[in-house]
């Protein structure tokens, strides 16, 4: 290789190129591990840890829909956010529900509830989930 | 002799090469930095089960499946079949995985089908649910549906 110099019986020479090379595709493959599996985290929720949950299905993910589910501590009763919005009251999730099953038949709604939130809480959603036809349901988890 | 020298380390400052060692250093540090968080990574996993009473019914016979019930109070104690299973402190709940598996075994082995139904107390944490459904997850259970309150 020109460059190299030492040629002959001379000491093997340190090659610069090639480590760059092997230290980028490093650095791709961990900055690709990292930002791919991290989750678009509502802070203000902990997923329940579930080690044997499945991976989610990317052929469905462009049918997924997430109905976030916070935990108010105060009240013990849990704080329904969809798409960053604070819904007060949860009748107004059905129309919307409905809406969002008529535009895609194949709708998946992805429960992204706190793991501290009463299972009556997450009781009712399904209830609604159910009211507006939407039968394909999913609970998220973390891995750990 | 001396202004010119002076001419010369001026010229060298002003072009300004490709550092190769620094770059290393940052690309380093950068490797270094998505390795440790690469350790810490979260993913998020899914349940994923059907809704009953919307499914399209058919008019092919069906086999009604030998039905289980896992009942969760609010301490967080599961009951299968009104039996109590495991601690409400273990996560991992053994004892109903177990008892699960040997269910689905005996069913498979009969060619019928395992249907749980969880009964979750108003006030059961969600936690405790997942739990569960991890557990039907290690016995290779997918036939589950839910119900508020209590079986009776």
């Amino acid at each position: 290789m020109a460059g190299g110099g030492g040629g002959g019986d001379g000491e093997p020479e340190f090659q610069i190129a090639p480590m760059i090379d092997v230290l980028l595709v490093l650095l791709v493959f961990f900055v690709m591990i990292t930002s791919a599996e991290v989750l678009k985290v509502d802070k203000k929720l902990t997923l329940p840890v579930s080690p044997n949950a499945k991976e989610r299905d990317k052929d469905m993910a462009k049918h997924e829909f997430a109905v976030n589910l916070r935990w108010d501590k105060d009240t013990n009763k849990g704080v329904l956010v969809i798409d960053d919005d604070i819904k007060q009251n949860w009748d107004d999730v059905l129309p919307f529900l409905q809406e969002k099953k008529k535009a895609d038949k194949k709708l998946r709604v992805v429960v992204r509830a706190d793991g501290n939130v009463p299972a009556g809480e997450i009781q009712r959603i399904m209830n609604f989930i159910g009211m507006a036809g939407i039968d394909d349901i999913s609970f998220a988890a973390s891995n750990k | 002799m001396k202004k010119r020298s002076h001419k010369r380390k001026q010229s060298s400052e002003v072009n300004l090469g490709f550092q190769i060692a620094p770059m290393i250093d940052v690309v380093f540090v950068i490797l270094l930095y998505f390795m440790v968080m690469a350790g810490d990574i979260q993913i998020e996993n899914a349940h994923n089960t059907k809704l009953p009473g919307t499914t399209e019914s058919t008019d092919q016979p069906v086999n009604l499946p030998d039905e289980i019930a896992i009942r969760i109070e609010d301490d967080g104690q599961v009951y299968l079949n009104d039996d109590p299973l495991d601690s409400p402190e273990n996560a991992k709940l053994p004892e109903l995985a177990g008892s699960l598996n040997q269910l689905r075994e005996s069913s498979d082995a009969s060619k019928s089908t395992v249907l749980v139904t969880i009964y979750a107390n108003e006030l059961a944490k969600y936690q405790r649910v997942i739990e569960v459904l991890d557990a039907l997850t290690r016995a290779k259970i997918s036939n589950v549906t839910f119900q508020a309150g209590s079986p009776d």
